[in-house]
This record gives structure tokens, sequence and C-alpha cells, in this order.
């Protein structure tokens, strides 16, 4: 039987041959790179206290409001989780967009259990269905009014961008309330149009920068770009939430400062940063 | 628990696709595999149990007289028409003359005419966007209109003055707008996917 001496050696031998067979994919700038933004996360984790001044990003601060006055006039509220979906095939940053929108789901869907209201939810990945049926559920849970979850829905729209936009334009009910918060194509603009035709209220948010004027023109709230991922954020009402866009800025203000200085070095110094920090 | 067990799952296997991504190693890029072969299964799965509730919604729609029963009969019939078409005896799948005809002479003329909508409906969103905010909507709409005119196919010296001046305008102040959008989304999204592999999203309660 070996004693603790020779395990810890054999242990520390595996561990070694381990990374004796490993290297690094991406070279050492990138994988840095991957490391900060993780390291960056973890010491605000550990230290949130800061100043926060807040904004009201997409007006998400008014839903409570619309809610109320769609529950006045009977309305129903719709929620589009956009055409990018979860476990479909497309690019990795354009379904984190729809696990953004999941809490800014939650919080309109609280504040429509609140009131009353029914949702109309929308996404075209069965994935994403389930998400936001359950998250729909924990609203009415959270809000003890699981009594009218029942009257909340959420359709499966099918495959292909174009049937959601379809969808949407061909629905002429008037809503309450309308939001679109996702991944968006070619097509957004038609989705949103659909959305925002009968609706007392609409916000939207897409990182899309293709699609960033489709949301300017149609939404009365809108994220464009990075502020759907901050808006989340904005909704808690706990300093430890917002290190999304603590970390954020503190990394917006890095990368400025490398973007400068390495103009700088490009300019005078005739170095090609470029090729370090993408490894190629 | 009913919280625990899924953000293990998620921290442990985000963590270890993530050092599969920046490490080269046998053993890992094997584990790596396996957990996006999982992934794959899990999403036709979805999908498939997906289709299944379409069909039986709108069966049921049907059966007990609910809803628009004539978009759920048009829907029960599009799924029965597709596969048929993919799954008749002998047939070659999604590569068989039957399901390619009838996506390139059903359901692609269907969606370019939805696409051909765009322009009409452009327009009414500028008309929507002047009425929800004047002065921004005026500015992008001037410097769309001024972008329109740089890229006009005209000829001559006045043609190739705006073929220039489009092509600086697109590389520089339109690129560098697109780029500042671009970096600031690439941070928030790899603070976002850092947010839940670290599992710091925690519930809200507002």
């Amino acid at each position: 039987m070996p004693d603790i001496g020779e395990l810890i050696g054999r242990v520390v031998g595996i561990i070694g041959q381990v990374l004796g067979a490993s290297s690094l994919r991406l070279g050492i700038g990138p994988t840095l790179a991957i490391a900060g933004v993780l390291l960056i996360l973890l010491s605000l984790v550990a230290r949130p206290i800061s100043r926060w001044t807040t904004r009201d990003l997409g007006r998400l601060s008014a839903v409570g409001r619309a809610m109320a006055l769609a529950a006045e006039s009977g309305a129903a509220a719709t929620f589009s989780l956009g055409t990018a979906g979860l476990a479909r095939s497309v690019a990795a940053q354009e379904r984190l967009q729809t696990l953004a929108a999941l809490p800014i789901l939650a919080h309109v869907s609280r504040a429509a259990a609140r009131s009353g209201v029914s949702m109309e939810l929308s996404a075209n990945d069965p994935v994403a269905v389930m998400l936001a049926e359950a998250t729909v559920n924990e609203a009415h849970r959270a809000t003890e009014t699981l009594e009218r979850a029942g009257r909340s829905l959420v359709s499966y729209v099918g495959e292909g961008r174009a049937t959601a936009a379809g969808r949407a334009l061909a629905d002429e009910r008037s809503r309450g309330a309308a939001f679109v918060m996702g991944g968006l194509g070619e097509e957004g603009l038609l989705l949103l149009d659909g959305m925002a035709g009968g609706a007392s209220s609409t916000s939207f948010g897409t990182t899309a920068a293709s699609q960033a004027s489709s949301v300017l023109l149609e939404g009365e709230g809108t994220l464009i770009g990075p502020e759907l991922y901050q808006a989340p954020s904005d909704l808690r009402g706990v300093g430890h939430d917002r290190i999304a866009v603590f970390a954020g800025n503190r990394l917006i203000w890095i990368l400025a400062l490398v973007l400068v200085l390495g103009s700088a070095l490009v300019v005078f110094g005739h170095v090609d940063l470029a090729t370090f920090v993408v490894g190629r | 628990m009913r919280r625990t067990l899924p953000t293990v799952l998620i921290v442990v296997v985000g963590l270890l696709l993530l050092a599969d991504f920046v490490i080269i190693n046998p053993s890992l890029a094997a584990v790596a595999g396996v957990l996006i072969e999982y992934l794959v299964l899990l999403s036709a799965a979805a999908a498939v149990a997906g289709g299944l509730s379409l069909v039986a919604r709108h069966a049921g729609d049907l059966l007990h007289r609910r809803g628009e029963r004539s978009s759920s009969l048009l829907v029960l019939v599009g799924i029965a028409l597709i596969l048929v078409a993919g799954f008749y005896p002998g047939s070659r799948g999604a590569d068989d003359g039957a399901v390619r005809w009838l996506v390139g002479a059903l359901l692609a003329p269907l969606v370019a005419a939805l696409f051909a909508l765009l322009f009409i409906f452009l327009l009414m969103a500028a008309r929507r966007g002047l009425a929800l905010r004047m002065r921004e909507t005026t500015v992008m709409l001037a410097a769309a209109s001024l972008v329109v005119v740089l890229l006009l196919p005209l000829g001559g010296v006045l043609g190739s003055w705006l073929a220039t001046a489009g092509s600086w305008v697109l590389a520089v102040p339109i690129g560098s707008v697109f780029r500042g959008l671009l970096m600031g989304v690439a941070i928030a999204t790899a603070i976002t996917a850092a947010r839940l592999l670290l599992a710091v999203d925690g519930a809200s309660d507002d």
C-alpha cells in the first residue's frame, strides 16, 4: 500500500504527464485574454461594492405601467425570443442572445402575472420554447399567481426565420405590450413591425449590428448591441447582480487602453500588435 | 437541489469545453467530443419532441373543435406532405426530388415573397420612427439617404467621385461604428458567458 507521500507523488506525476501532453491552442495572448475575463469577473464577484448609476435601458422600468394599461384594456402581452433560438444551427453569439433575453422575459412575466395579463410567447426553437414556459411558470410561482398560469401561451412557430415574421404580420389582434428580445436576421424589420402593430407599448432588443436600425425605427424602448446583455443587470435589485455591467465597463476601458496604446505603438514604434493579439 | 444540479452541470461542462477550446490535450478533447455529441443528440431529441408536440397540439385543436381549425389543418397537411416526400419507400430523404421540389417551388417563393415586403415595410418603419423620435430618426434617415446617393450606379467623373466617397464612407465612419458595436457586443458576450459558466446569475426578486 503506498504511503501518502507516494500517492501525492503519483498524482503530481499524472498532472505533469497531462500538462506535458498539452499545448495552448490559441497561443499565449488570446488564452490570457480569455483567462482575464474570468479573473476580472471573479474579482468583481469577491468585491461587488461600487458606485452605481442606473439607466432605464429599453424602457423596461415602464413594464409595470404597460401591464397595468394592458390589464385595463383586457389585451395580452406578446414576447418573441427572436429568431436565433438555442438549438438551431446558427452562430453561438446569436444563440447566447436568447439566453440573455430570458431574464428580461422573467421581468416582463412577473409584471404580467401581478397585473393578471396573459402572455403570448413565441420562439422558433423547441429548447427556447421549453425555457420560456419554465420562465413564465416560475414568474407565476414567484408572484403566487399560479392559477393564472394557464392563460399564458407559448408557441413554437416552426423552423425558419421568415415563419416568425409572417406569423407576426398576419396577427391582427391588438396587444397591450410587445417585446422582441434576441437574435434577428434580415427579416427582423418584418417581425418587429408585425409585433409593433396594434401594441400600446413596445420594447425591442438585439445585438445584431445589421438590425440596429430596424430596432431603432420600430421600438419605443430599444436595446442595441451590448445593452441587451446589460439590461438584465439593471433589472436586479442587488449590487451583486450588477457585476456584468461592472465587469463589462472595466473590460471596455481596458480594451480602449489597449487600442490607444496599440495604435501608438503601431504608428510610432512600428510594432505589429495585431498579429501578437490575434495570433496570426 | 432543483437548481443546484443544473448549475453544477452548466459550470462543469462549460469549464471543460472552455478548457478544450484553449488547451490541446487528447484526453480533454475526447471528453469534450463526447459532451458535444450528447449536446447534438439532446438538440435533435428536443427538435423531434417539438415537432411531435406541434402535431399533438393541432390534432387536438381539430379533434376538440377549438382555435383556428383551418390553420391547424394546413399545418398538419404541410407536415404530412414533407414527411411523405422524405420517407416514402425508396426516398433519398432530404435530397429526394419531391422534397427539393416542395422546398424550391413552394417554400422558397413564399419566403422570397415575404422578404420582398421589406422595402415597403422599411418605409412604414421610417414613418413610425419619425413619430416615435423625430430628431434621431431624421438624422438616421438623412445619413441613410446620403449613403444611397453615394452608392448610385452613375458613370463619368461624378460617378467615379461618388463611388470613391461611398467606399470611404462605408470603410471609415460606418465601418468604425460597426466595429465599435461589435467590440461592445463581444465583451458583453464574454461577460455573459462567464457569468453562466461561473453560475453568478442569481434569481431576481424585483
